[in-house]
């Protein structure tokens, strides 16, 4: 099903990008030149808009399977898009990675809680706090996380900065990734480092990852809600099971089945929040990338990221589908 | 008689909702001797299950055990002492499509229960399981052992619960509906199995179902439930021979098959009322062809009818002397209810 998906996704960009109402060609050039015949035909054959359509389908298409994304044209004018995207698609995982570990370990365990002691104080409080967190859109967030942060010593009476690793270049901006490359070892060798990077990228982090928090921890207490009140749960608690096996042998595992989609689909919701989020903490990740891309009409670099995009979500889907055998035997890879 | 396993005396369960008080368990009172089966018979709603869950300490918030007591060999559970004797009282619950935990092989679910009680493990708690499989009628036990709950069958998946229940070495078996959910061949090699086993192991069993024929099969005594309460209580041929009360009457009337002739099947009129409030009449009344003036004014208490030998009680202001009716004569039964 993968491959499908992805020809399709790459299929519509390039239609969309070089069929759609929008020259590219002209978005490449200035005013001026536009009305210069000679200039427009030459970044036409750039782009090789004066090929047929099918042979530029084809030609496109094949380049991007090989990995051959060519050269940017407005953008960093020139530059290997290659080498653009190994340069800022670390930060994007790196932000990517740290959101969705705080919203699992932070989301689920609060709505498992929530879930065993439904009706409870501190399920209301849970319930309550996971609403209004949902409901903070992460631009706002953003922006207050930030300039609370930048105040901390005023507010809290303790420094942001001062706390935990030292970070030279302020609270917002690229963490420094550059120890890991070519060495990811580095990540544990490197305690320091590594903590600075993750402290550089936490705000954005907890941005990034506070919908899907308050999400998964609503999805998490109802699951358990349900999966309480199964016969099954009565029959182990019968047999004598102890309470605590109950809830971690019979209740969680199948708690988790309905929280898998949700985990994976918020990963896709990351790719999507990374655009604004990277824009307000000032990290030059792809989302940031392809916003700049996007509102400057470098419409053959949109393309690109759009295929890097189509190909992190489809490699999710498959992640997913693999979580789902390892946690439901019901779901066999036969079936596929 | 004197090997008593289960003793409940005036069991009231109840369930505190936000506008109203159900009682669904409203003051039962029977026991279970060692190696007897006693049938819990009724409509859906008359709170046969609740009475099967309490009896389990399975009663969860909102509902609450709010008076009485449920002596298991002697020892009272009803306070949370069922943790003690977890085990000894084992179930089978109606829907064997949800007793077992889908993401667990079955000789998990079985060794579970072996580790608990039996202390087995490893290789041991297997073979144990694949005997106990074998013994419940699963063919091919060893292969069967490591597959899930989903690659059974209905039928299968009761006989994987019944050997889950033995793996505990219970002394009473609670069956709540244990064939309603399985299509009738099934039902009747269930039925056996449960029969064989009760008297291989000397099971207590208290075996609940709304199917008269069933209870006229398994049961050596039976309780009829109607809104919380045992309207009748007797050993099962005399139930069956001489009922005394209207709602056992009607009951065993709508057995297809029983009445002669090819009429419609009678039935009773109605549904059960959910008893919000403390009785002050008989429950049954709005729905009862017999009954009379005081029936809306004076709760029935049990009264002991029939054979004096036979330990026959009924709640009926038909049968007590206080009052003028009397019963109506047998044979004319549910006169008021045979339209269907």
């Amino acid at each position: 099903m993968a491959i499908p998906v992805i020809w399709l996704g790459t299929s519509m960009t390039w239609y969309i990008i070089f069929m759609g109402p929008i020259d590219p060609a002209t978005r490449l050039l200035s005013e001026g030149q536009v009305r210069n015949p000679a200039a427009y035909e030459a970044a036409q054959t750039q782009l090789g808009l004066n090929q047929p359509p099918l042979q530029h389908y084809v030609d496109w298409l094949s380049s991007l399977i090989v990995f051959d994304l060519g050269r940017t044209w407005l953008l960093y004018q020139g530059s290997s898009v290659n080498a653009l995207i190994m340069d800022f698609l670390p930060r994007t995982l790196w932000l990517g990675f740290w959101s969705v570990l705080i919203a699992i370990f932070i989301g689920v365990p609060l709505g498992f809680y929530a879930g065993m002691r439904s009706n409870t104080v501190a399920d209301y409080v849970a319930s309550m706090g996971g609403i209004v967190w949902r409901a903070m859109p992460n631009f706002w967030l953003g922006i207050m996380l930030l300039a609370v942060l930048g105040s901390s010593q005023a507010i809290f009476g303790f420094s942001w900065e001062a706390i935990g690793p030292n970070l030279t270049s302020g609270i917002s901006g690229n963490p420094d990734l550059s120890y890991m490359a070519g060495n990811p070892i580095a990540f544990f060798t490197n305690p320091n480092a590594t903590l600075q990077a993750i402290k550089k990228v936490a705000p954005a982090a907890i941005v990034l990852g506070s919908a899907s928090m308050g999400n998964e921890m609503r999805i998490g207490r109802t699951a358990v809600l349900e999966v309480k009140n199964q016969d099954y749960v009565e029959l182990a608690k019968v047999k004598g099971v102890s309470d605590r096996a109950l809830v971690y042998k019979h209740i969680l595992r199948n708690a988790l089945v309905p929280l898998v989609p949700i985990i994976t689909s918020e990963a896709f919701l990351l790719i999507g929040g990374s655009v604004l989020v990277e824009s307000v903490f000032g990290i030059n990740g792809i989302g940031y990338l392809f916003f700049q891309a996007a509102i400057q009409g470098d419409l053959p670099l949109v393309g690109t990221l759009m295929y890097v995009f189509i190909l992190m979500i489809v490699g999710i889907n498959l992640i997913q589908d693999v979580l789902y055998t390892l946690i439901d035997p019901r779901v066999g890879l036969e079936g596929e | 008689m004197s090997d008593t396993l289960l003793e409940v005396e005036n069991l009231r369960t109840v369930f505190h909702t936000d506008k109203e008080t159900i009682h669904a368990v409203d003051g039962v009172s029977f026991d279970v001797q060692r190696g007897e089966t006693v049938g819990l018979v009724g409509e859906s709603g008359s709170g046969k299950s609740v009475t099967a869950r309490s009896v389990l300490g399975l009663v969860e918030e909102p509902g609450v055990i709010e008076e009485g007591s449920i002596e298991f060999c002697g020892d009272e559970l009803v306070g949370g002492n069922w943790d003690e004797h977890r085990g000894d009282i084992a179930i089978v619950f109606q829907d064997p499509m949800n007793s077992l935990n889908p993401v667990y092989t079955v000789g998990n679910q079985i060794k579970e229960a072996l580790r608990i009680h039996q202390g087995l493990r490893g290789q041991a708690a297997t073979d144990a399981a694949i005997e106990l499989l074998e013994d419940v009628g699963i063919p091919d036990a060893a292969r069967r052992v490591s597959e899930y709950p989903h690659q059974f069958s209905g039928g299968m998946r009761q006989r994987a619960v019944i050997a889950i229940a033995l793996a505990c070495d219970p002394d009473l078996l609670v069956c709540d509906e244990p064939t309603t959910a399985l299509d009738v061949t099934i039902q009747a090699q269930i039925l056996e199995l449960l029969d064989e086993l009760q008297r291989e192991e000397d099971l207590g069993v208290l075996f609940i179902t709304h199917d008269m024929g069933v209870i006229e099969e398994t049961t050596d005594r039976v309780n009829v439930m109607y809104a919380g309460e045992f309207v009748e209580s007797a050993p099962v041929e005399e139930l069956f021979d001489d009922p005394k009360h209207p709602y056992t009457k009607g009951l065993l009337a709508s057995i297809p098959g029983r009445t002669a002739g090819g009429d419609r099947l009678p039935t009773i009129e109605g549904e059960v009322p959910t008893s919000t409030s403390e009785p002050t009449e008989c429950r049954f009344a709005p729905r009862c062809p017999h009954a009379f003036d005081a029936c809306d004014e004076v709760h029935p208490e049990r009264i002991a009818v029939g054979d004096p030998d036979a330990d026959h009680e009924t709640a009926c202001l038909l049968y007590d002397d206080e009052f003028e009716e009397s019963p109506p004569e047998d044979g004319v039964v549910a006169d008021g209810g045979e339209t269907a």
